[in-house]
């Protein structure tokens, strides 16, 4: 159990009023009795903690944007390249997660596990700085999502988890899915 | 069987059990219910209502307590929405085991009976603390979207993440005595609206705009933008009512959409104007010198790569629904050496939309 699991957890019992002992990095924060306005809540108690900016929709949603329709996912079923692009955005994910028909549904399961949020906000806080970059004094948040180092004064804003989420989809996109998809349409035009 | 059935059914159904202008005002054709408590000990209530397949869904689930009755409580509603509806409006009966809730791949719930096909209702389902409703309607093309949400106190800064500075600024124009009702009125808004889409807020809350709130009759309404709005081009450029109602610490928020049964065909102008959009859409980072126009040609002007093309193509076909010859104008392309312009590619579009042509404005109903 990480601190970050630790911290979580702490969130998620207070917003929800059950016991830290019932959270484990399987659970879902649903069958915890969250609400939507609960997962809200939990939002903006982590993201005051954290010092992070959580994304405002699952990374299949911004690939989706990023990759056009139909590429990830058709009809309510992940295609093979929505589970290949899943399969190495979620390692926490069990290994069977991505065999066989999966409906965009079952990927709740995943998005609202206790262990996706803590692989997550681990993620997300990598680009919160715990030192002032100038002159190496401790950082400390100010207004909004803003942070002030209490040496020097210098102030920061934090970069947002859907930008930092865009920014990972366009690099798998240009890494992995384009040359894929580029020998696949020169294949397509040759026939 | 029918004993319990009736019983569901009125204590949901009896006037006491409404809110004030709940959503039975406007869709008189829609079945609403509400349950506050389980009508029985849960699991001789399961034996009694569920189906099969919703059985061994409830003896699975690991939820806490409160998440396990509030489900319960809403397959509940939901059957007995259902079984009057079809009482009321076709003079058939139904056990609640005879009517299976069913999610779609999306999580949207489907009604599922042992009637005909083009007799399954459209239904939606909320809960929240401890109390659920379902709204139901015969017509299996209607989009239903119900929420309910209890008016606890809620952290003041939910606002900062729920919505736009627009939004805000809409709340702003309230008096305090108000606003946090109409915070939440505003968020079930939201909730219904993806509910009536079939897809959730999966888009991001900010794509589910509020344009209005009218507080004398309690309709918001709420028009979907960007990634919302790929999930339903057919909304593009409609703002949709959803009506909203306080009642005993609880909002509840309801809308009930039709789409026309049959699709009509688009126009050339508006296959342009999606053209135009999409490109806008495709190429926002791209930096081009001037402004893309119907003479401007893909691969020239606009630096087209074929895999742009691909995705352009595709996303054209999800927005009509209807598969194109794509593959052979962009082999053909590829042949001649020669560039395609939008106003082509518009064209090519119009021609291989099947069905008549549209004269007029849009026809489509939405309520």
């Amino acid at each position: 159990m990480t601190e970050v699991f630790d911290k979580f957890a702490q969130i998620v019992a207070k917003s929800l009023r059950v016991d830290a002992s019932q959270v484990a990095p399987d659970t879902l924060l649903t069958d915890l009795g969250a609400e939507s306005l609960d997962l809200i809540e939990i939002t903006m108690e982590t993201e005051t903690q954290f010092h992070i900016f959580l994304p405002d929709k699952s990374i299949l949603e911004t690939a989706g944007e990023i990759f056009g329709p139909g590429i990830l996912e058709k009809d309510g079923y992940l295609t093979e390249e929505g589970k290949r692009l899943l399969s190495r955005r979620m390692p926490e994910a069990d290994a069977q997660a991505f065999e066989g028909q999966v409906a965009i549904q079952d990927l709740q399961h995943y998005f609202l596990k206790v262990g996706t949020w803590v692989r997550m906000i681990e993620g997300l806080a990598q680009y919160t700085p715990a030192e002032c970059e100038s002159c190496g004094g401790p950082m400390a948040a100010s207004m909004g999502f803003r942070m002030k180092c209490e040496k020097c004064g210098g102030e920061i804003t934090l970069r947002s988890g859907e930008e930092i989420n865009r920014e990972w989809v366009r690099e798998y996109y240009d890494r992995e899915y384009r040359p894929r998809a580029e020998a696949l349409v020169s294949a397509t035009a040759v026939q | 069987m029918n004993a319990l059935g009736n019983s569901v059914y009125d204590s949901s159904a009896t006037p006491s059990g409404l809110p004030a202008g709940c959503p039975l005002g406007p869709w008189p054709q829609s079945v609403y219910c509400r349950l506050d408590a389980l009508p029985y000990e849960p699991n001789v209530l399961a034996d009694l209502i569920l189906s099969p397949g919703e059985g061994a869904q409830w003896g699975s689930m690991r939820a806490v307590e409160k998440r396990r009755h509030e489900w319960l409580l809403g397959r509940c509603v939901a059957k007995a929405a259902v079984r009057s509806l079809l009482e009321r409006d076709l003079d058939l009966y139904l056990s609640p085991t005879e009517i299976e809730i069913v999610p779609d791949p999306y999580g949207r719930p489907l009604v599922s009976t042992t009637l005909q096909e083009p007799l399954q209702p459209s239904i939606s389902i909320a809960h929240s603390h401890g109390t659920a409703v379902a709204l139901a309607v015969l017509d299996p093309n209607a989009h239903v979207g119900i929420d309910l949400e209890s008016l606890t106190h809620r952290r003041q800064d939910f606002e900062t993440i729920a919505f736009s500075p627009d939004e805000r600024s809409l709340l702003a124009t309230l008096s305090p005595d108000v606003r946090g009702e109409w915070a939440l009125r505003m968020w079930c808004a939201k909730e219904a609206m993806g509910k009536a889409i079939g897809r959730g807020l999966s888009a991001g809350l900010l794509n589910f705009h509020i344009n209005r709130a009218d507080s004398a009759s309690g309709f918001i309404e709420v028009e979907l933008r960007h990634g919302a709005l790929e999930q339903c081009p057919q909304l593009r450029g409609k703002s949709l009512a959803v009506y909203t109602a306080l009642a005993s610490n609880f909002i509840f928020s309801a809308i009930i959409y039709q789409q026309g049964a049959v699709r009509m065909r688009p126009s050339r102008q508006e296959i342009l104007d999606y053209l135009l959009h999409k490109m806008g859409e495709l190429t926002q980072d791209w930096d081009y010198p001037d402004p893309v126009s119907p003479a401007s040609r893909l691969f020239t002007e606009l630096g087209f790569e074929s895999l742009d093309a691909v995705v352009l193509c595709t996303a054209i076909q999800e927005h009509y629904q209807t598969p194109m010859p794509f593959a052979e104008l962009l082999a053909e392309i590829g042949q001649q050496q020669r560039d395609l312009s939008i106003d082509e590619l518009t064209d090519f579009v119009d021609t291989h939309l099947g069905g008549p042509a549209r004269s007029g404005n849009v026809t489509r109903r939405v309520q």
